[in-house]
């Protein structure tokens, strides 16, 4: 594996772990249940487990694994700065299809929207 | 809870029937993996709902923000941006296009063979507990 696709990795399954605890879907997912929820095979996925356990990120209880803290932070972390640049609002140009010219209601909101945006 | 849709909804109904549930309020993961499911997802697949959600948010159809959480990790809370509203109501009007697609078949195929509705499953199901 490539250092590069290692850090593309950790970055993913990092920032899947921490979604996953967070919902209270699984705190210590198995690599078998982490590959399903990632949609890659276990076997590929399994080597660069193996590494974020060394290096710290993860902790392998059998065959589960869970999040260092280490691993929360980083998790946390790159989550947000991959969205950082897609979580301002949008420019708001609509068109004559546009859902908000279905009621003066829709209307009276599509513009409140706008004066929000900018 | 699975998000593969039922054999009959086309083959993407995630990513609008995402849309309008975060058009109806903004929601965290697993409020979405719940609401899904009255639009026709049935099973377990959170793996599924996660990739969606990624998806959207990197198309600009919603973002989410952190929400601090006093019990537990801070949770990912998403919101439909303007994008998506107009996203939405593109599929909208492409479901609706297709439903009358839909309809005319199933009118003409009933004129051979009566199909059964799934108001008349629940009757059948009640009818069999009884």
């Amino acid at each position: 594996m490539s250092e590069l696709e290692a850090l593309r990795v950790r970055d993913e399954v990092l920032q899947a772990m921490y979604w996953m605890s967070s919902e209270g879907l699984a705190e210590r997912p198995a690599a078998a249940e982490l590959a399903g929820f990632l949609a890659v095979p276990a076997q590929t996925l399994g080597p660069f487990l193996v590494r974020f356990v060394e290096e710290g990120y993860l902790e392998q209880e059998g065959e589960r694994f869970g999040l260092t803290s280490k691993g929360i932070e980083l998790g946390k972390r790159s989550f947000a700065d991959e969205f950082a640049d897609l979580t301002r609002p949008t420019h708001g140009e609509c068109d004559e299809d546009c859902w908000c010219h279905s009621s003066p209601e829709e209307a009276a909101r599509c513009l409140e929207d706008r004066a929000h945006v900018h | 809870m699975s998000t593969e849709p039922a054999p009959a909804l086309p083959k993407n109904f995630l990513r609008p029937c995402l849309l309008l549930l975060l058009r109806e309020e903004p929601a965290h993961g697993y409020d979405l993996l719940e609401r899904v499911q009255s639009l026709g997802f049935n099973g377990s697949d959170p793996g599924g709902l996660y990739r969606a959600l990624r998806a959207l948010e990197k198309d600009k159809l919603v973002r989410s923000v952190w929400e601090p959480s006093e019990n537990g990790p801070d949770r990912r809370i998403y919101e439909i941006t303007r994008s998506g509203m107009e996203e939405l109501h593109r599929n909208a009007k492409a479901i609706a296009a297709g439903q009358e697609s839909v309809a005319s078949f199933l009118s003409r195929y009933e004129e051979f063979v009566a199909l059964p509705r799934s108001g008349d499953r629940s009757q059948r199901d009640a009818a069999s507990a009884r």
